[in-house]
């Protein structure tokens, strides 16, 4: 296809190029690790390979996969498997959403142990519906109200896990909210 | 012949006791929706039955451990099948099929033949089980690490044929997973490894939240950032429909090596039903006229995962009965309630408490056939949950999924590797990097480290031991002829171009 067309092979190169940038972040990664470990290595016993042999020869691997991905994708083989055609029209992605969906998730888990997990699950719950497009306000707060009371009664009253309660006042709040709603 | 025959007939007789059926219900729904739920596995429901049986009698007391055990190890397929979440690592193969060919649209079909080739693959393989438990242990018996390694070598190779589009991906994908399995406490020499100080890290990264991470919170994120159509955003309720004789028969071969697989490697201590599926759905791709298209929804990928799985149970149980080993952490749980009743597994169990062993036995392959209905049932319940706007199912999937993470150790430490590696595996749907072989090597590094070094240790660091014994030798031909398999089917289609175009 390359050959006739200039502007495809200059989308090929491109698009190869981009697709470089993971096999050699993961080829350095590797790297480091690798003289983490030899910096980490005891001495092994008389005779045996150690501890840290293992993950030697597995990185050495990895950084061997990454120089054969680079080769992989000038010289095409390694392709025979399955390059089918399969693959669908490229995606569009909402990159708003995404990195809203990702910071919620994060905040989510930092903020669980400080304000406690039900009032922190009902905001997830709460937010994150809302940026997946679910608009109601009602059907917001009665889904992420009912969804946290019933995972409450789930896992703290059946499955007697220690979910986080929060700190300082949180740790009140969530205590209050349990003895009423006859979970302790 | 006649003794054991009498002794099945007993075992029937004992079965239909209402406390001992009962048993087997209660069994099956609570394994299948341990195994359903993620962050609850097959095993934790197990441990968790274990105290009710304190008052049991042996017999009542086993078979719901056993209706446990087989209807634990087919529920995470169903949540595999509806919302490609894994319930258990061993799971996982059949998620890469059957989540496809749900998306496909086939998705009651799907979940009728994942209970269909469950249900056939325990029922055979407990089948099995019966008739050739004592010449089957005294094999297994037989392997050191040495052949423990080459399975788990095999299981590893079936890595070229999990990478769809490149090999090149789908090995940087493996070593990343094998080098992830070599974080924390080294099992061999108590060395610390990649710890950074931490005591959590010790513990090293739970696979669980790995699995978590990538396939329920990466398709979550990547279901929801994409721009749909409006049509597209509708979703379905799916009935489940049982295949017809027919499109079984159609498979007969993917499920009677599915059988052979599952039940040999769940006879060997160690292995078990996840290195099974993934073997047998590696396998299955290898012997397929139409390799390329496994992992796009393909019918023989599913039969064979789901069939090796159920099929390890009957082969996990010959070791535990006869000869008092258990072959996994469930068989294990399972040993300590055999103990608890001041009974020894071994093959003195056979001459002790014949009727014990063969109600098991009748146990194991009725329940495999009452789970068809049991599956049908369960099914039934998670589908409704398809009616529910995708908007509102993903918030619930990822408070699921934080529950779960936190539920393994009650560290927030797994919420966030479960996190980090929902990222992680967005990432790598994004840039092409097949996550299946980052799990296979998580799931088998720690297995292949062990038996590898042991096997080291044990013969002076001489790596041709692995193809001087034959059952190990064998094992490793068969692998490394599995990994040359895609560059000889390249070499052999340039050949035929060639030739062609001469």
């Amino acid at each position: 296809m390359g050959q006739n067309n200039p502007e495809g092979t200059r989308k090929n190169t491109v698009r190869n190029i981009k697709s470089l940038s993971g096999p050699i972040l993961i080829f350095f990664l590797a790297l480091f690790f690798f003289v983490l470990a030899g910096t980490l290595d005891e001495n092994p016993m008389e005779g045996q390979l150690g501890p840290f042999f293992w993950p030697k020869s597995i990185l050495i691997l990895l950084m061997l996969s990454c120089g054969f991905k680079v080769l992989e994708s000038f010289k095409g083989f390694g392709k025979g498997v399955a390059d089918s055609g399969l693959e669908g029209p490229p995606i569009q992605v909402q990159t708003g959403k995404l990195v809203a969906m990702i910071v919620m998730l994060l905040a989510a888990v930092a903020c669980m142990e400080m304000i406690g997990f039900p009032l922190c699950n009902f905001l997830f719950l709460l937010l994150f519906m809302r940026v997946a497009g679910l608009k109601k306000k009602s059907y917001l707060l009665i889904l992420s109200g009912l969804g946290t009371i019933l995972l409450l009664y789930i896992f703290v009253k059946v499955v007697y896990l220690p979910l986080p309660k929060g700190r300082w006042f949180f740790t009140d709040v969530t205590i209050f909210l349990y003895r009423f709603l006859h979970i302790i | 012949m006649l003794d054991q025959l009498a002794l099945l007939g007993a075992g029937l007789a004992n079965l239909f006791d209402p406390l001992n059926f009962s048993m087997i219900l209660l069994g099956l729904t609570v394994g299948i929706l341990a195994g359903a739920l993620p962050g609850i596995t097959m095993l934790n429901a197990i441990v968790l039955v274990l105290p009710f049986t304190y008052l049991m009698e042996i017999v009542p007391s086993l078979l719901l451990m056993t209706s446990v055990y087989c209807g634990g190890v087919f529920g995470g397929s169903i949540t595999g099948i509806l919302f490609n979440i894994p319930g258990d690592p061993m799971n996982v193969p059949t998620t890469w099929e059957g989540f496809q060919l749900n998306k496909k649209g086939f998705v009651s079909k799907a979940l009728g033949m994942a209970i269909m080739c469950s249900a056939i693959g325990g029922f055979l393989s407990a089948l099995v089980m019966t008739v050739a438990s004592p010449p089957f242990a005294k094999v297994a018996l037989s392997f050191s690490s040495c052949e423990y390694f080459a399975v788990v070598f095999l299981g590893l190779a079936s890595v070229v044929v999990i990478g769809t589009r490149s090999i090149g991906s789908a090995l940087i994908s493996l070593f990343i997973g094998l080098f992830l399995a070599t974080v924390g406490m080294d099992d061999i020499y108590g060395v610390p490894r990649f710890t950074f100080g931490s005591r959590i890290m010790e513990t090293g990264i739970n696979f669980t939240t790995v699995l978590i991470g990538i396939f329920a919170i990466g398709e979550v994120l990547d279901q929801l950032s994409q721009k749909k159509k409006e049509g597209e955003i509708g979703r379905v309720r799916p009935k489940t429909t049982l295949p017809r004789l027919g499109e079984i028969w159609g498979l007969r071969n993917t499920i009677l090596r599915g059988l052979g697989i599952g039940t040999v490697i769940g006879a060997i201590p160690g292995t078990g039903a996840t290195v099974a599926s993934f073997v047998s759905y590696g396998v299955e791709k290898q012997v397929s006229k139409h390799p390329e298209k496994f992992g796009t929804g393909v019918w023989e990928g599913l039969a064979a995962s789901e069939t090796s799985i159920n099929a390890s149970t009957g082969g996990a149980m010959i070791p535990l009965l006869t000869l008092g080993i258990p072959g996994s952490g469930a068989t294990a749980v399972m040993m300590g309630a055999f103990l608890l009743h001041g009974i020894q597994p071994g093959p003195l169990l056979f001459s002790k408490s014949p009727e014990a062993v063969y109600t098991i036995f009748v146990g194991m392959l009725v329940c495999n056939l009452i789970m068809i209905l049991a599956g049908l049932i369960t099914a039934k319940f998670f589908s409704e949950l398809m009616r529910v706007p995708e908007n509102i199912l993903s918030a619930f999937i990822i408070s699921f999924c934080l529950l779960g993470a936190f539920a393994l150790r009650n560290d927030m430490t797994d919420v966030w590797f479960m996190i980090i590696f929902g990222i992680v595996g967005y990432l790598m749907r994004r840039y092409d990097l097949p996550s299946p072989p980052l799990i296979l090597g998580l799931i088998l590094g720690p297995l292949a480290e062990r038996y590898f070094l042991t096997t080291m240790i044990g013969c002076g660091n001489d790596w041709t031991i692995f193809f001087c014994r034959p059952v190990s030798g064998a094992l490793m031909v068969i692998s490394i002829g599995l990994l040359l398999m895609p560059f000889l089917r390249g070499l052999l289609k340039k050949g035929k171009k060639e030739v062609s175009t001469q």
